[in-house]
């Protein structure tokens, strides 16, 4: 299981009354296997919301819960994937993996087994003993994703996973994390700025308004891509060229636009 | 002309033959340097054999000690005390500078309490330490291990603990979201994490460790190098003064390359590291 539910989440950084009111009122229910993606405008509270989820920050109202159960600290059942990798330097791409399986005490036959299908399915297998810094960012991202895959979360958390990536190396990604996510759901909270990505992953779209962050939307674009069968496609090019995708995307990309009109005037 | 010139240097194929090239110019400065010693006081005599030894009377004060033996004791037993008691005393300073700097780094509260007694204790320079020391532990071993341990600690608890300081927030956020048990955190996260500074400071509290051990040879030992500079200034023997100069050159030097090499191979994840960050 792991459903993650939002009830009411505020969140002041500092005092209350003179801290900044990061969010207000955030309601949102991420059911069991779905993919949510949030997007809003820089600044809206996307990555609290994911902190709080992960057990980095606390709610100081509300209350944000996975399976009933509300988050006092972070933990391997809530996998994340940070935006800037953050894998171990001094760990090989193999021993990064291992740890978070360590942890969990899997026995080192089942431990081997799982590493090496993840790597295999990452194509990562023959950089198992290389240095994080000795991939490039696109190689570094796969095994943070690996790194959390394998330890078969309830949930997976990612944060801009793919904003430090090139654009060739972002599709490649993306279109790799679809595979994954449909071969081996999970429940994921995706969190970008990239319109085009949280349509073409997500089940489910949540856009946020600027600070403080509220959900503003959402839209369920797994019916339509079950409708219009995005899936049959295998480019993210032919995905993106459909007509019904251009009409979700248009629609979030005009509501965020008000958004940052609201901002700047 | 000036650009065509950075860019062979820079050149990678131009790299490969640097490395032999560098080690002939040191040894050639070396051996220059040698040959103005030679001229300065044997040939031409520039400076007088009282202020300066010449090669030959530094290699004859060499085998009188080697020999005979001077201050105390032969060569080999000066070196063996003073490469123990630094070696001792480096072990010891590290063993209790390092857990200190990481507890420190680690926790804001351990820092709280401990910052202010460093605050007061380090402006005395650790050399001040070493009369309090012969007053309270004599002229024998315990005392230098004490001056040492003063000198050598400071630097290794304060590298360890800018070390841990310096770990990327998200990579200890990794951390916790894997559910590391606390001792595998500190030896598999921690310890590697502030590794490259904790190499800067032992580095450190190796120098400090050979600068005290002498001083404090020099104010008062049985055996060791710094007692075979103190007796040899007593009889105005500069020969002897050299040749004391010069085995802690070479064995300062020698504990370093140990560390060094300690270092290389602990760290050759940062050396992938920093070659990718340019
Ligand atoms: N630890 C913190 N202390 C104070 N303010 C913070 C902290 N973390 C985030 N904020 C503020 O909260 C707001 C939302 O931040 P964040 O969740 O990172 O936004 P997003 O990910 O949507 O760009 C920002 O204005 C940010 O400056
Ligand atoms: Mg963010």
């Amino acid at each position: 299981m792991g459903v993650i539910r939002f009830q009411n989440v505020g969140k002041i950084f500092g005092p209350r009354g003179s801290g900044f009111e990061a969010l207000k009122d955030i309601n949102l229910e991420i059911g069991d296997k779905e993919f949510v993606a949030i997007v809003g405008p820089s600044g809206c509270g996307k990555t609290t919301c994911l902190r709080m989820v992960a057990g980095f920050e606390n709610a100081t109202d509300g209350v944000v819960s996975v399976d009933g159960t509300p988050i006092k600290r972070p933990g391997p059942d809530r996998a994340v994937v940070f935006q800037q990798f953050a894998l171990f330097p001094w760990k090989s791409v193999y021993d990064n993996i291992d740890l978070g399986l360590r942890n969990l005490n899997v026995s080192s036959s089942e431990r081997a087994q799982r590493i090496d299908a993840i790597l295999n399915l990452m194509n990562l297998t023959q950089y198992a003993k290389h240095f994080p810094h000795q991939l490039s960012g696109g190689m570094q991202q796969r095994v943070a994703i690996a790194r959390a895959y394998v330890l078969d979360p309830d949930v997976l958390l990612m944060d801009e996973p793919f904003g430090a990536l090139d654009a060739q190396t972002r599709v490649v990604m993306q279109e790799e994390l679809v595979r994954l996510a449909r071969k081996n759901p999970r429940t994921v909270l995706f969190i970008t700025h990239a319109v085009e990505e949280a349509v073409y992953l997500a089940d489910r779209v949540a856009i946020m308004t600027r600070a403080p962050g509220r959900i503003k939307e959402v839209l369920d674009v797994a019916s339509v891509r079950n409708a219009e069968d995005w899936d049959s496609h295998e480019k993210i090019e032919d995905v993106m060229d459909l007509e019904s995708f251009v009409h979700l995307r248009t629609h979030i990309w005009r509501s965020l636009r008000e958004e940052k009109a609201a901002q700047h005037a | 002309m000036k650009y065509e010139s950075v860019y062979i240097i820079t050149d990678s194929l131009g790299r490969r033959g640097r490395v032999p090239r560098r080690m002939s110019i040191g040894l050639a400065t070396i051996l220059i340097v040698c040959v103005l010693w030679l001229a300065m006081t044997t040939l031409f005599g520039i400076v007088p054999s009282g202020r300066f030894p010449s090669p030959a009377e530094t290699w004859s004060a060499l085998v009188h000690v080697s020999g005979r033996g001077y201050g105390g004791g032969d060569l080999t037993l000066h070196v063996y005390n003073s490469l123990r008691l630094v070696v001792m005393g480096f072990l010891f300073a590290i063993a209790t500078g390092v857990p200190l700097g990481l507890l420190m780094g680690w926790s804001r509260k351990a820092e709280a309490f401990i910052n202010p007694i460093f605050l007061i204790i380090r402006p005395i320079p650790p050399l001040a330490w070493i009369p309090l020391a012969i007053l309270w532990l004599g002229l024998g071993d315990a005392a230098k291990i004490m001056v040492i341990w003063f000198s050598a600690f400071v630097p290794s608890v304060i590298n360890t603990f800018a070390g841990v300081r310096n770990i990327d927030r998200p990579v200890l956020e990794a951390a916790y979201m894997l559910g590391m048990p606390k001792f595998r955190f500190v030896t598999e996260v921690l310890v590697p994490g502030a590794s490259p500074m904790i190499f800067t400071g032992l580095r450190l509290s190796l120098q400090a460790s050979w600068t005290t051990l002498v001083a404090a040879e020099l104010v008062g030992a049985f055996y060791g190098i710094g007692r075979v500079l103190n007796v040899a200034q007593q009889d105005l023997y500069p020969g002897m003064i050299l040749v004391g100069m010069i085995a802690v050159a070479i064995l300062g030097w020698g504990t370093t390359r140990v560390l060094g090499m300690a270092e290389a191979r602990a760290l050759r994840w940062n050396t992938a590291a920093l070659a990718a960050k340019g």
